[in-house]
């Protein structure tokens, strides 16, 4: 009982908490954003502990219904609130990074007017609340209200600098992407209530077992395109370099930490749906692998370092999807348990800069920040090397686990293999671009066009959540250490064990030998980049292959194409009809209403003619034929 | 024919006569004075037709009271010039199909093919028109119209005073409305361009 | 079937009819006056001069029915002629106050 309140508290806090700040928006001080901003979302962590220790005293997941919803003949559906070790675990991640994040927020935006500060908690925890809701929901059409909800926060926070033009457009791609996904999402909703007359999870997955296998199939991939549009995936990614134009904490919360990773918790609450349907899971795997390879390219020359970093969370959460696609569910959430400290933490550090630097974002104009910022480049340090994948951080162990099950994962074809392949290449790239990011920012000769001759080091309130976010990166990595090392303790797998199953298959032997390979050569590139983009020794390979650095320059030129495949017809039909339909029939049928009402009042008025004699005359007509009708009248 | 049918004939006469003569005399004063003549010729029809009291009120307010009224104002207003301006076209020939029309259906309607009577009702016929019968029904039976009748004379009689309250400054407001906002003082040559196209 | 049309009047009797035509050519002459003239007060005067013939009608009936009602409707219509004529002749003078009237169709300001 307790515990079912314990839960609700936890999702409507932050509702709260949003509601308040929109209501007070224009009165409340500073302090009380303080307090209620970051307060609600630190409060629905305690509430999240207190479900963990639950968790872990009672070890069973809780269906909690709180009242029944829709009574609609046989179907009922309840507003149901599912807690068990997935949920709690991304609810840990939710609150957890996000109220560091939030907190580092009254930092970064204390330069904004007072109505702003306040709309800028207020949007953020009606993310947090929409988040929550997502993952802890118990039924789709929960699921589907944080989803759509997510999406709706996603675009007030990217547009959050209204009066900015490239942020409207910004925030509206990603809007129109999203929506996309969504309808993904209700195609699956219905055909799930087609098929299993139910849209609560347990209903639906105690159905599965005698179900229709094409049907399930269909389901997977209408899901899988959810997942795809949520985060940022190929073919629906393009909206996520754009969405950099949000402020960087929202870049860190939603776009690395949480939003992002709703495809992957998607794929993992599901799957029991994915391990029936098989092409689909394979789809979604291949999905993850090309897209992390595609984003990695792009990141090597992109000089906006928000943009290096957003072509790396979407490369990340490849391999989660990587991961969750071949079945290895523990994988992908450890690397998005990780993933979410040290890409938050660099998202963090990178905010730091930038505030320090009066808002410059362009990599070319940083260099020799090390002197000036020694804590941030420390902290920007760790957090690179762990998205690397060096020893001993939580990136190493996270994408060690993932390639690795991808790596031993048993089948008659090589599919896996050849998606680890790509991955491997992928971790190649990474270090690559991860080094060529800290190399220009951090050491060399400060550049010439620098906006601050002698930056600052950030503020306490903005340092502190950066510096747990880098203890979190540097020992978060030893609660799973896979098998190939040793026989070695594995707490997240066995944590999401009762929800998501344990690996169905064992290390090959060989295992470490990719592992150290990735290792090496990743710190190789890591280090290769110095010689490229510092010293200048090595000729840039930008001016090697001019062709290919256009190419990857221009994104592989999706947004060209997607420009000339759906804008430009969209935009056509859409001013097509506005000529045709809108401007004559819409605009043209209250104004044709008003012409004719004015002409009618314009011919009645001539009736008017203000000369006593006519008034006397049409009185004396209008007798006569009052007289005449009363006589017909009586006659008949 | 008996008395009453030859009173009859004569006052008949005379009030066509005087009908005659109020719409045709050019001076208004001696339309007054015909419909004065009219109103004393009617008066002596309804003597006939048993309404005494509806006779002496006609003689003392019809024609002793709102006619002195009508003669004090045409004496007010001194000599009128009626000239035709020409703003209605065709009203004349309108007017005149109205009033065949009209005249038509009157006829149509007083002559035996139109009309029937109804029985009279059974009424003492001693007591019928007297005063004391016509007061019996106006404080009894008919007492809320009488009411609102007083209501209404009081409201002309107020409205009458504030209309014509004398004084340089009143009528110059009045003039002012009456004119319009802006217009010049009323001349004859104002008056042509007021004509419409 | 008697001609309730006649009306008893001392030692004979009077048609109705006759008496109501008298009433309609009346009325008649006062709607071609209040048509046909020019001068507002002869206007006033005509329509004064209905109404009267509309009283000869109440009165006609109130004779021939043995109905009290068509005098007492007569009466009021008397008061009503009054105030009308009061009223009208006090915006008439006020009008003559301020400029000379030849055609009523010169008071037009309220057209439109």
């Amino acid at each position: 009982m307790a515990l079912q309140a314990t839960a609700l508290v936890l999702l409507v806090l932050p509702l709260a908490g949003a509601f308040a700040l929109a209501v007070l928006a224009l009165r409340v001080p500073r302090w009380a954003v303080w307090a209620i901003g970051p307060g609600v979302v630190w409060a629905a962590f305690v509430c999240t502990l207190i479900l963990l220790a639950d968790s872990f005293l009672q070890d069973r997941a809780h269906d909690f219904t709180y009242w029944t919803w829709i009574q609609s003949g046989t179907f009922d559906l309840p507003a149901n609130l599912l807690v068990d070790r997935l949920s709690i675990f991304m609810c840990l991640v939710i609150t957890g990074v996000g109220g560091l994040i939030i907190t580092y927020a009254v930092g970064y935006m204390e330069h904004e007017t007072d109505p702003s500060y306040a709309r800028f908690f207020c949007y953020m925890d009606l993310f947090v609340f929409s988040m929550l809701l997502l993952v802890l929901a118990g039924n789709f059409v929960f699921l589907i209200m944080g989803w759509a909800l997510v999406g709706l926060s996603s675009y007030l926070l990217i547009g959050f600098y209204y009066w900015r033009y490239s942020a409207v457009v910004a925030a509206r791609k990603a809007f129109v992407m999203n929506v996309i996904g969504d309808i993904g999402m209700i195609l699956a909703a219905f055909a799930i209530f087609v098929n299993y007359h139910s849209l609560t999870f347990s209903g639906v997955f105690a159905a599965l077992p005698r179900a229709d296998a094409t049907w399930v199939e269909i389901i997977g991939f209408l899901l899988l395109v959810g997942a795809v549009a949520k985060s940022a995936q190929l073919p629906l990614h393009t909206w996520l370099p754009d969405a950099m134009e949000g402020p960087t904490p929202v870049s860190a919360l939603i776009h690395a930490a949480t939003m992002v990773t709703a495809g992957v918790y998607l794929i993992g609450r599901m799957h029991p749906i994915y391990d029936v349907a098989v092409w689909a899971q394979g789809t979604a795997a291949l999905i993850g692998a090309v897209t992390a390879l595609m984003a990695a390219s792009i990141a090597v020359v992109q000089t906006d370092i928000k943009r290096v970093l957003a072509y790396s969370t979407m490369s990340q959460i490849g391999y989660m999807f990587l991961a969750v696609g071949v079945g290895a569910y523990a994988a992908g959430f450890f690397h998005l348990l990780g993933h979410a400290f040290f890409k938050a933490l660099l998202f963090l550090a990178a905010g730091n800069v930038i505030h320090a630097l009066n808002g410059e974002q362009d990599m070319r104009r940083y260099g020799g920040l090390w002197r000036q910022m020694r804590w941030t480049s420390v902290c920007f340090l760790i957090g690179s090397l762990s998205l690397t994948g060096i020893f001993p951080l939580v990136g190493f162990w996270s994408k060690e686990v993932v390639l690795g099950d991808v790596f031993s994962k048993p089948g008659t074809t090589y599919f896996p293999q050849a998606l680890w392949a790509i991955g491997f290449a992928t971790a190649i790239l990474t270090g690559f671009y991860t080094g060529r990011m800290w190399w220009m920012s951090f050491a060399g000769r400060p550049s010439a066009d620098r906006p601050v001759e002698h930056p600052h080091e950030a503020s306490r309130v903005m340092l502190v959540p950066v510096a747990v976010l880098t203890v979190l990166t540097a020992v978060g990595g030893f609660i799973q250490i896979n098998a190939g090392f040793h026989p070695g303790y594995k707490l997240v797998e066995d944590f999401l064990a009762p929800t998501l199953g344990h690996l169905p298959w064992h290390a090959r032997d060989l295992e470490y030998i990719p592992t150290a390979a990735t290792l090496l050569l990743g710190g190789v590139a890591f280090l290769a980049a110095y010689r490229f983009y510092v010293s200048f020794v090595w000729r840039p390979w930008s001016g090697a292959v001019p062709r290919l650095q256009r190419l990857l320059e221009h994104k592989y030129y999706f947004d060209e194409a997607y420009d000339q495949m759906f804008v430009r017809p969209m935009d056509a039909i859409a001013s097509g009809a506005d000529r045709t339909m809108e401007e004559p029939v819409l605009e043209g049928a209250p104004a044709g209403v008003a012409v004719a009402t004015q002409a009618g009042a314009g011919a009645l008025s001539l009736t008017q003619t203000g000369y006593f004699r006519t008034y006397i005359l049409v009185f004396l007509a209008g007798v006569v034929v009052a007289a005449v009708v009363l006589l017909l009248v009586r006659a008949f | 024919m008996s008395l009453p049918q030859v009173v009859f004939w004569v006052m008949a006469v005379v009030a066509v006569l005087g009908g005659l003569g109020v719409v045709a005399f050019r001076r208004p004063i001696n339309s007054v004075l015909s419909l004065v003549a009219v109103m004393l010729a009617l008066s002596v029809i309804f003597l006939e037709l048993s309404a005494q009291f509806v006779f002496a009120v006609q003689v003392i307010v019809y024609a002793g009271a709102v006619m002195v009224l009508f003669l004090f104002v045409v004496a007010l207003l001194g000599p009128v010039r009626e000239r035709s301006t020409g703003r209605v076209p065709f009203h004349r020939g309108v007017a005149a199909v109205v009033v065949l029309a009209f005249a038509g259906l009157l006829i149509a309607f007083i002559t035996s093919a139109g009309i029937r009577f109804r029985a009279p009702e059974q009424a003492s016929l001693a007591v019928f028109g007297t005063v004391q019968q016509i007061g019996a029904g106006l404080f009894t039976t008919y007492l809320y119209p009488f009411e609102l009748t007083s209501i209404l004379l009081l409201v002309a009689a107020v409205g009458a005073i504030y209309l014509s309250r004398g004084g340089q400054a009143a009528s110059e407001v009045r003039g002012r409305e009456l004119r319009g906002p802006g217009a010049a003082p009323a001349t004859d040559a104002n008056e042509k361009e007021d004509r419409r196209a | 079937m008697p001609d309730y049309g006649q009306i008893p009047v001392g030692s004979g009797t009077l048609d109705a009819r006759l008496i109501l035509g008298l009433a309609a050519v009346l009325f008649i002459l006062g709607a071609v006056g209040v048509l046909v003239r020019r001068n507002p007060l002869v206007i006033l005067v005509c329509i004064e001069l209905m109404l009267n013939a509309a009283n000869l009608t109440l009165i006609t009936f109130a004779a021939q029915l043995h109905n009290l009602e068509g005098q007492l409707f007569a009466l009021m219509t008397m008061t009503v002629a009054a105030a009308e004529a009061v009223v009208g002749l006090a915006i008439l003078v006020d009008i003559f106050r301020v400029r000379d009237v030849d055609d009523v169709d010169q008071l037009s300001d309220l057209k439109g």
